[in-house]
């Protein structure tokens, strides 16, 4: 099939899909982006495509920057404003010869897990539960997701902070992938806990997330914690050492499989592992004690950073302000900030500011050193939770120092229990998604349960990916959701062979 | 209202960054002419009587102990800001110099300009500090119009350096009560991020100027070791001549680039511990509860706004009141304090490590370099003009009036101009006359022009209203007008007339003498004899009243006399001198006292 031909069937979907709210803001122009396809279907004829997606038709999540879209992040706060520039991303994928077609809709700046909280309203899944109830897209990155399912776009890129973009692919039955933290440039990504946030790619198969994410991927000076040629170097060098004979040494963390898990998920997770099993791929238990606090430890931090990125928005220098007085001796921004922020970033607002204010020994205005508030306690349970992680590696962890990334040390320890392992496999979710109605009478506690497995490999900042795998086992039929979201967890810095052992999923 | 100003990248260095659309700039205020009216305002209240700061009553104030420490900001001396390649400037048109970051664009970082690290590692350096290899920067939260992000990135947790001390000495201008000198301790030094600049705009509208968004700033905090106003006033004062001296900060107070913030507390004297003065403060036990007030930018703020609110303190105390732990805060002239927030008000910062921001390692060699290449202190300068060695053999009291000039710029020119004179003497070769290190001219060099940097021309520049920055007499110049001097090849009023010439004569020195024939010719034995004799004939009475009454004063009307109806540049006055001596019979002049 010609660009063109793919594109205007995206552009026809656009339309036909307008109910699912899918986007904010989207191509007014549809002749100037067909010419651009046209010219890179010349590119392609000739054999000099600027890249794989040359031509291709991507949508943006609505938290990332664009010079030619406005970039709301579903707030009210930000409505109507249009960055003064392009995130690295987004100027990545066009110099790839991409063209945007528009942001997509989320959880106001990437709070949410159902793509509810969002100014423009919900975004609404594709798909349909038992008797036509609507289900959760998923969120954040749940217009995004959307926008793959239903054909709207050739891929999306969404941001994964605590699971942003692989519970949506879960809940959308597409392919989710989030990076290792630091590889995908951040400059340009509106933040909301900058030391989880990453930038992800969903498509509707391994191949495409690939090829996006080679687009995009790279070393940014602008962004301070992109990861340096220098130590992509080093991480590649570690990967070359590792002895790739033989068959995948497969990790099943036993902490994911807790009580909760509705049957489905476990029955689809375990057949997935016995098809690994009959290719000759091993299969071991792990364990990772600190999963059980991961959850509490990241609703304490992404709130933390959250209300602190948060603060900028006053409606001084851009986005909406409000009518009310901003008399000097008045409590200037209070109107603004309240008719501008949704429920729930005003809810992680003061989540946030609690937990760095809380129990905070504070003499002499200076900070004792046995500070003790939350957010402290918060980062020393991530920390816990990526030792847990770098004990069941093989790879050592590239960021460790330098002698824990010796490849002799990893070798398994006969005298301590199992094997190292190349990856955890693991479900993205412990259910299907739940149906919109459902949703409302849950406490926002409820939602965050959700989170609770893709949670951890962003405190680690590990590579995963969420796979649709098609669901088998009692009532799998009767869902009106025929896929489960199956997640790959990789040690940081081994991103390809997530997509290795995820490529053998997919066949 | 506020205005909302969206100007960004309008200079070349700024513009490196990204593309992107220009945005008007709405804000339309004169900056230039604001800096002026601020100055000229300055001038009207320096030239006004100055209000009168209450003096405590001497009684109450022996039984009570005032207690003080400062908080110091300093602007540094970078080309760049903190976290972006967007330039550094002072009186450039407003928001010309603001990176996307500056303005807290969404999804704009910042990036740590290490460059900054060199002022501030020097002036961690010049007061003594430990510099702690590595260090880490936090956000300090609270929303003002002039805080875009709404925090400020500052040091927090793991600050640059610690523990250092500065030490004050009589003639830094410290409380007689202190001695000869006293020794403050530096809690420690921190990196920061300035704000912007609001420019108010009667009666509501507020400008603001990012251009001074993450200015690198350093915070400097003492402990509470300092017991008297004046001490306080003389340490930042001496902060700021140091910081100027190894180039750390160069804008001094009088222009916005340092500001001080004091904590205040007394204690009655005779109180046990543990009776109402519970307080600690940077480990110093036994406090008054203290008050602090901010953004001081005067020395002579700071001293009048310690005294004020001592006697505040103590008036509160002695009529049975408590001090409340207050923000309070100070204006020039005023004679009190005021309350800006009390306890109740006071903002929880919540501190958090930055997420984006990686810690700062600071190499020991970095560290040794900067040690080693650290240029004199003030207290060295105070060292090198007061001792013979380096020749410049300066009484104390001048030596230290010409370093707190000028932020030290007065000491350099005086400096450079001393040493021009001297290489200009022992250099002079005209046939057999030479001069060495012991002849009297070189000895003095360094006195004589001391005297005229201070007294000649700053008499001048007073008089004339001429800033020092505008000094239009080079140190060449200068020098030229001595060398000439000291080598009698003109006279002390010739060189008087050369020095207020070149406020507007743009020729060198040597053509000016040359060309309006200045150069002195010594007058004959005669020739001095005969305007003597001329001056003493139309005089009996004034000759008598030296010759029989030994009014021996007298002399210096008749050398006055005998230089005025000279040919002007022609009479020496020491000469002239010897001769009206020995014709009335009054000894030499060496003999004078």
């Amino acid at each position: 099939m010609s660009l063109l031909r793919e594109a205007e069937r995206s552009l026809g979907n656009l339309q036909k899909f307008r109910s699912l709210n899918a986007f904010v803001n989207s191509v007014r122009d549809e002749r100037l982006l067909l010419d651009r396809v046209k010219e890179s279907d010349a590119r392609r004829e000739l054999g000099k495509p600027k890249s794989p997606i040359d031509g291709r038709l991507i949508a943006i999540k609505d938290n990332i920057c664009t010079l030619h879209y406005p970039t709301t992040c579903a707030s009210g706060i930000l409505k109507g404003f249009k960055s003064p520039f392009d995130a690295t991303v987004v100027k990545k994928l066009q110099d790839s010869g991409a063209t945007i077609v528009g942001k997509t809709n989320l959880d106001e700046f990437g709070m949410g897990s159902h793509s509810t909280h969002s100014r423009f309203g919900a975004v609404k899944s594709l798909q349909t539960g038992p008797n036509g109830k609507a289900l959760s897209p998923g969120g954040s990155s749940g217009g995004s997701a959307v926008a793959v399912s239903s054909g709207q776009c050739y891929a999306a890129l969404g941001t994964d902070t605590g699971g942003s973009v692989r519970l949506p692919a879960s809940y959308c039955g597409i392919v989710g992938f989030k990076p290792s933290y630091g590889l995908v440039s951040r400059w340009g990504v509106v933040a909301y806990a900058n030391s989880l946030d990453t930038v992800g790619v969903l498509a509707r198969d391994c191949k495409t997330v690939k090829e996006v994410l080679n687009a995009i991927d790279g070393y940014d000076p602008q962004d301070p914690t992109s990861i340096p040629a220098s130590t992509r170097s080093r991480i590649a060098n570690l990967r070359a050492r590792r002895r790739r004979v033989g068959p995948f040494r497969i990790g099943v963390p036993a902490e994911y499989n807790v009580e909760e898990l509705s049957p489905i998920i476990r029955q689809t997770w375990l057949k997935t592992l016995q098809h690994l099993q009959s290719l000759g791929h091993e299969i071991y238990p792990v364990s990772l004690p600190a999963t059980q606090h991961a959850l509490s430890a990241y609703y304490i931090l992404a709130p933390a950073e959250a209300s602190s990125n948060l603060a900028r928005y006053d409606g001084v220098r851009y986005g909406a302000r409000d009518n009310a007085s901003d008399d000097t001796s008045g409590v200037l921004y209070a109107e603004t900030r309240d008719k501008g922020f949704g429920e729930e970033v005003k809810r992680r607002i003061l989540l946030g500011a609690y937990s760095l204010s809380a129990e905070v020994a504070d003499i002499d205005g200076l900070a004792c050193r046995a500070m003790n508030n939350y957010f402290i306690q918060a980062q020393k349970i991530r920390r816990l939770v990526q030792q847990d992680f770098d004990s069941v590696f093989y790879l050592p962890n590239p960021l460790s120092s330098p002698s824990s990334s010796d490849l002799a040390s990893a070798e398994a320890d006969p005298a301590h229990g199992s094997p190292k392992v190349d990856v955890l496999l693991c479900p993205t979710a412990p259910t299907l998604p739940p149906t919109i109605e459902s949703l409302s009478g849950k406490s926002p506690l409820d939602a965050y349960v959700n989170d609770v497995f893709t949670v951890p490999a962003s405190l680690a900042g590990l590579p995963a990916i969420s796979l649709p795998v098609k669901s088998t086992g009692e009532g799998s039929d009767m869902c009106g959701v025929n896929s489960v979201g199956i997640q790959i967890i990789g040690q940081y810095g081994d991103d390809e062979l997530v997509f290795d052992v995820a490529e053998l999923i997919e066949e | 209202m506020f205005t909302t100003v969206q100007a960004r990248f309008l200079c070349r260095k700024c513009l490196r960054q990204t593309t992107g659309r220009r945005v008007q700039l709405i804000s339309t205020v004169p900056f230039r002419k604001h800096l002026k009216d601020e100055a000229k305002q300055r001038r009207i209240n320096n030239g006004k009587a100055k209000p009168k700061v209450p003096t405590a009553r001497g009684s109450a104030n022996e039984n009570w102990e005032l207690t003080v420490g400062i908080e110091v900001h300093a602007q540094l001396n970078t080309t760049h800001k903190l976290f972006s390649e967007a330039a550094t400037s002072f009186n450039d048109p407003p928001n010309s110099h603001v990176a996307l970051v500056d303005a807290a664009f969404p999804g704009a970082q910042p990036i740590f300009q290490k460059e900054t690290l060199i002022p501030a590692l020097r002036a961690a350096i010049a007061l003594g500090c430990n510099v702690h290899r590595k260090s880490e920067f936090d956000r300090k939260h609270y929303f003002y119009w002039d805080q875009p992000a709404g925090y400020q990135i500052t040091q927090y947790y793991h600050p640059l350096a610690k523990d250092g001390f500065i030490t004050l000495y009589d003639y830094d201008g410290i409380a007689p009560e202190d001695g000869k000198e006293v020794r403050v301790g530096i809690k420690q030094i921190q990196m920061e991020q300035d704000t912007a600049k609001t420019l108010h705009q009667l009666p509501s509208t507020h400008l603001l100027d990012f251009n001074r968004v993450s200015h690198p700033l350093i915070e400097i905090i003492t402990l509470p070791q300092i017991h008297h106003p004046a001490t306080a006033a003389a340490c930042v004062r001496k902060i700021q001549a140091i910081l100027n001296a190894v180039d750390a900060a160069v804008l001094g107070m009088e222009l916005g680039g340092l500001r001080a913030d004091v904590n205040v507390s007394v204690r009655h004297r005779n109180q046990p511990e543990g009776q109402g003065v519970g307080a600690e403060y940077s480990g110093v036990k036994g406090l008054g509860q203290r008050t602090e007030i901010k953004n001081l930018s005067s020395f002579k703020a700071v001293e009048d706004a310690i005294k004020a609110e001592r006697n505040r303190q103590i008036d509160v105390l002695e009529a049975g009141g408590i001090i409340e732990g207050e923000t309070r805060g100070w204006n020039l002239g005023s004679t009190g304090t005021r309350k800006l927030r009390g306890k109740e008000g006071e903002v929880d910062y919540r501190y958090m490590p930055d997420p984006d921001l990686g810690p700062v390692i600071v190499g020991k060699d970095l560290v040794d370099y900067i040690r080693r290449s650290l240029p004199p202190l003030p207290d060295d300068h105070f060292k090198v003009l007061t001792s013979s060695d380096r020749h410049y053999n300066l009484a104390p009291k001048d030596a230290k009036t010409l370093i707190n000039l000028d932020d030290g710029d007065r000491v350099e020119y005086y400096k450079n101009v001393t040493d021009e004179v001297r290489k200009g003497l022992l250099n002079y070769r005209d046939g057999s006359r030479s001069y060495a290190e012991s002849d009297e001219a070189v000895v003095k060099a360094g006195k004589m022009t001391g005297n005229w940097v201070l007294h000649e021309l700053g008499g001048l520049l007073a008089t004339s209203g001429t800033p020092w920055e505008e000094n239009p007499v080079g140190e060449s110049a200068l020098a030229s007008i001595l060398t000439f001097l000291s080598l009698k090849k003109i006279t002390g009023t010739t060189a008087k007339t050369l020095l207020s010439l070149k406020f507007d004569d743009p020729r060198p020195i040597p053509q000016i003498i040359a060309e309006d024939d200045l150069t002195l010719r010594p007058m004959s034995e005669e020739e001095l004899r005969g305007l003597a004799n001329e001056v003493m004939r139309g005089n009996e009475r004034m000759v008598k009243a030296v010759k029989e009454k030994g009014e021996v004063g007298k002399v210096g009307w008749f050398v006055g006399q005998m230089v005025r109806r000279g040919v002007e540049g022609r009479v020496e006055a020491r000469e002239a001198e010897r001769v009206v001596r020995e014709m009335l019979g009054v000894g030499d002049v060496g003999d004078r006292k």
